[in-house]
């Protein structure tokens, strides 16, 4: 195995496997990707210097030290985890114990499964198309261990033209495949690391980490007409227990009301990208929608299934809406206070008149105060340690969206009016390109409702009376500063410049991979199956079979046909010799001789007997001769071009 | 390899991932059309029998296969096997002359059998072969005696000459080892200096001898045996230079020397 093609077989190898674990250095522990870094690092040494390679010994010490750092890891060898690092250092340790040919095979087979693992991790399209690129090189490893002098072009070459003979009938397979749901004892369940995203709980600044991460939560795409943007309301917990600075969920044990719904229907695919919590942020007011969906007591939508992988659900909404009468316990959570308030608060309530008139005029006031007093929206508003309603409605007034709710929730429960907190996202970003709206980390927002009679709960954004552009227009991200001055993107197409372009062309690439790929479950499959009338297992195998065999055929038949098309060049000058005749009026027989041809052209074309001689002497000697040189053919070239026959009728043809 | 799918499958299974599948399929397809490319690489060549090599009994007979590819495509790693296997490489509109070995053991006519040509190529997963059954055949000589007769004393040769020829048997040199030359003439001392084979060389009396090579009187107990007498005899003969006519149950050859007659003593042996 030190042979120069071995040596190039070897840093193909060696070259393609540390690409295929490279990406996987985020997702393993660090010790773990030094030691098989160690290991890749030792065999490419032992390339040039074969002494170092360890012996049966040393590789059984490896061994056991390899398993010892992965129980230190993972404790056990099950789950994805532990199994990805487990076929890491596999692979590790049998690139150290590369004897025959056979063992190259088995390092490309761990190669795969390494690969395959990966998408474990990451499933982006970026992610996709690098290992398709580093399967090419591992196919040309494989290339060039059955080749016998290649050059890594060639090799690359060659696996790259078979790779994308071989993507229609992925895509077949793919597409066909039946998708059965493992069963549940099979998932291994993950402890995954915390994800940034909504809480929940509030305290007015919890928000503003979240407040400019461009993080995608999820993606919609409507079926008919888009919300205006200030219908962009999309809900999540319901926030209704407070202490004065936090405001938390209540477990709500009576079952949904049947709201009534009026306005306009939207519907709507929702792409869930992975999420820490089950919460499914659905456009206000969700109406109906299927499983695993559920609703819980808050017309918040839950997911039964595990939200740590993306999902897609189908929902529709109304933008009309009415929920109903309260109870009497509902009544009293949702005018809770966890203390009698101050004087000033009191004070405040009194002046805009909040005990004796009516709920929607106190509304009014409220947002009106708001307008007229000098408040303030800002991103970083000071630290509101004790009191945080009092400090932010007589000193600071300074806030965003969560203080203006809790603030205004807070004020319109002193009036005895049921309030609550509704956290979740509002607006999104439009992307032109695939049609949908993306909705980010960024658009996390918190606002009220309030039980109005005979209207049941209506949502108040009091951050919409401080900041009307907040709800009308999108946040421009690119722009934003923290501390300095926010200013909106108009989202207008024309300032679309090439940059946000691209990004949109991309997101729409990847919101299709990840909808059409990334996604394609059993359900998926059989909608998508059924618009050809193919609706069971059978036909579906029937399919299946018949796709890959009518493929197959087409790729033979492509195969095959390259090979035809391809003549020798010798025979192919040599028919149009026989062309050249043809137009004097000799036409060779297909069981015609060159030689017998020759000899009936000069009988018919004595003039050009000598020519004719020469040409089929040439011709024989390089088709049948013992040696040919490249010179000879070059000379019989220059016969046939120079070859003409006068019209033997003695007119020239115009 | 059908393995690794199973285990690919699984994992995308499991985890119910649809990239992983993917990936699954890729592989797989990959590997099917693999069959396609291996096909491929063979479609097409045109693969003859050439010439063959008369060789002694015992020693392995040497057949041309010429491989030729009429088309446009390269074949990286074309295989031939008879008994062992070659590796070659043709290049597009080129040709190829292998020549494969076949032990022998008995004289006559030695048939080539079946010559394989295969290929692995692109992967070395499938293996695209065709076994080809040449009517080709090699002649083989018997294996010359190892024992060291003197010529037989024939009832048509001079007595003068028999005498002559009874003391012949004087060393005058050393020449390179040949098939066929007598374990016992090789000159070892010099084998084992490393200065290459050489057998010793013992000569008659000069150009002007003249023996028949009797069959009746090569000794031996069966056929083969006299004819494996009569090869070495024919072998010393044609070394010595001297005139040998050859003898046998069906056939006699005039006493004459040189390549051509040589060959059909030979030949004659073979095919008693």
């Amino acid at each position: 195995m030190n042979s120069p093609h071995h040596k190039r077989i070897l840093i193909f190898l060696l070259t393609s496997v540390g690409l295929i674990v490279l990406p996987h250095s985020v997702n393993i522990p660090p010790a773990l990707f030094g030691f098989f870094s160690l290991l890749l690092g030792w065999r490419f040494t032992c390339i040039w210097q074969p002494q170092y390679l360890p012996t049966k010994r040393v590789l059984f010490f490896l061994t056991i030290l390899a398993f010892a750092l992965l129980l230190s890891q993972h404790r056990h060898l099950l789950g994805r985890d532990a199994g990805t690092n487990l076929f890491i250092l596999a692979l590790g340790l049998k690139l150290l114990e590369i004897k025959t040919e056979r063992d190259i095979y088995l390092v490309t087979y761990l190669a795969f499964i390494v690969a395959a693992s990966l998408f474990l991790y990451q499933q982006s399209l970026f992610m996709a198309a690098y290992i398709l690129a580093v399967c090419c090189v591992l196919f040309a490893t494989l290339v060039a261990i059955n080749s016998l002098q290649i050059h890594t072009r060639a090799a690359l070459k060659t696996a790259t033209v078979i790779v994308m003979q071989a993507i229609p009938l992925t895509v077949i397979i793919f597409i066909l495949f039946p998708r059965v749901e493992a069963p549940r004892w099979m998932l291994f369940e993950e402890k995954n690391k915390a994800k940034i995203g909504l809480s929940d709980s509030m305290e007015p600044g919890s928000i503003s980490d979240l407040g400019t991460s461009e993080e995608l939560v999820f993606r919609v795409k409507f079926t008919g007409a888009l919300p205006p943007p200030k219908l962009r309301y999309w809900r999540g917990p319901v926030l209704s227990h407070t202490d004065g600075k936090r405001w938390t969920q209540v477990r709500f044990k009576e079952s949904v009301d049947n709201p009534s719904y009026a306005g306009t229907a939207y519907s709507y695919t929702l792409l869930m990208e992975a999420q820490e919590k089950d919460w499914v942020f659905g456009l206000d007011f969700p109406a109906k929608f299927s499983e695993p969906l559920v609703q819980n007591g808050y017309y918040q939508l839950i997911n039964l299934e595990n939200p740590h992988k993306r999902a897609e659900y189908q929902i529709t909404s109304y933008s009309q809406y009415n929920t109903g009468n309260l109870t009497q316990s509902e009544y009293q959570t949702n005018v809770q206070l966890p203390r009698e308030p101050s004087d000033k608060i009191k004070q405040l309530v009194t002046q805009l008149h909040g005990f004796d008139s009516k709920p929607d005029a106190l509304i009014q006031q409220i947002l009106n105060h708001f307008r007229q007093e000098d408040f303030h929206y800002t991103l970083t508003p000071p630290l509101m340690e004790d009191n945080p309603i009092d400090s932010f409605l007589f000193s600071t007034k300074r806030g965003f969206c969560s203080h203006y709710a809790s603030a205004f929730v807070y004020l319109m429960r002193v009036a005895h009016i049921p309030a609550r907190v509704v956290t979740g996202y509002q607006g999104g970003e439009f992307n032109r390109v695939g049609n949908f709206l993306e909705i980010r980390q960024a658009n996390a927002h918190a606002w009220a409702e309030v039980w109005l009679e005979n209207q049941g709960w209506v949502r108040v954004d009091p951050t919409a009376a401080i900041a009307p552009e907040r709800i009308e227009q999108q946040l421009n991200l690119d722009q934003l500063e923290l501390g300095g001055d926010i200013r909106f993107d108009a989202g207008n197409a024309k300032q679309l410049n090439w940059l946000k372009q691209t990004r949109q062309l991309w997101e729409n690439a990847d919101y299709q991979w990840q909808r059409w790929v990334v996604n394609y479950d059993s359900n998926n499959q059989s909608d998508f199956l059924s618009q050809f009338g193919i609706h069971d297992f059978k036909t579906m195998m029937q399919w299946l079979m018949t796709l890959v065999g009518l493929m197959t055929v087409i790729l033979s038949g492509f195969l095959l046909y390259q090979k035809k098309k391809a003549t020798d060049p010798v025979l192919r000058l040599y028919q149009q010799f026989c062309q050249k005749l043809q137009a004097a009026g000799l036409t060779r027989s297909n069981r015609e001789g060159a030689v017998d041809f020759a000899q009936r052209a000069t009988t018919a074309l004595p003039e050009h007997a000598e020519i004719i001689e020469e040409i089929t002497a040439a011709f024989i000697q390089l088709r049948y001769g013992r040696v040919t040189t490249r010179e000879d053919f070059g000379k019989f070239a220059k016969l046939v071009a120079g070859f003409r026959v006068n019209n033997p009728h003695g007119y020239r043809l115009p | 390899m059908a393995l690794l799918i199973v285990i690919l499958l699984l994992i995308a299974f499991v985890y119910n991932n649809n990239l992983a599948y993917l990936l699954t399929f890729l592989i797989a397809s990959v590997f099917f059309i693999t069959i396609l490319h291996t096909f491929k690489s063979m479609a097409g060549l045109v693969v003859q029998a050439g010439q063959t090599k008369a060789v002694f009994a015992g020693e392995a007979a040497g057949f041309d296969i010429h491989i030729d590819n009429p088309n446009a495509v390269e074949r990286p790693h074309l295989q031939i096997k008879l008994t062992k296997p070659h590796s070659f490489t043709l290049n597009p509109h080129s040709k190829t002359t292998q020549t494969l070995y076949s032990p022998t053991q008995k004289r006559g006519w030695h048939n080539a059998g079946t010559v394989t040509v295969f290929s692995t190529y692109p992967f070395g997963l499938f293996y695209a072969w065709s076994p080809l059954r040449f009517n080709t055949n090699a002649l083989v000589y018997p294996k010359p005696s190892t024992l060291e007769l003197p010529f037989p004393e024939t009832p048509s040769a001079d007595a003068e000459l028999g005498m002559k020829h009874k003391g012949a048997d004087d060393f005058y040199g050393l020449q390179e080892y040949q098939a066929g030359d007598s374990i016992k003439h090789i000159h070892w001392k010099a084998f084992a200096k490393g200065q290459g084979v050489f057998s010793k060389q013992y000569s008659g009396n000069g150009t002007a001898a003249e023996v028949w090579l009797h069959y009746d009187y090569a000794a031996g107990h069966d056929t083969e045996e006299r004819l494996s007498q009569l090869c070495r005899w024919v072998i010393d003969a044609e070394r010595a230079d001297i005139r040998y006519g050859l003898v046998l149950p069906n056939l006699k050859l005039m006493p004459d020397r040189g390549s051509a007659h040589y060959r059909q003593c030979l030949e004659a042996l073979a095919l008693l």
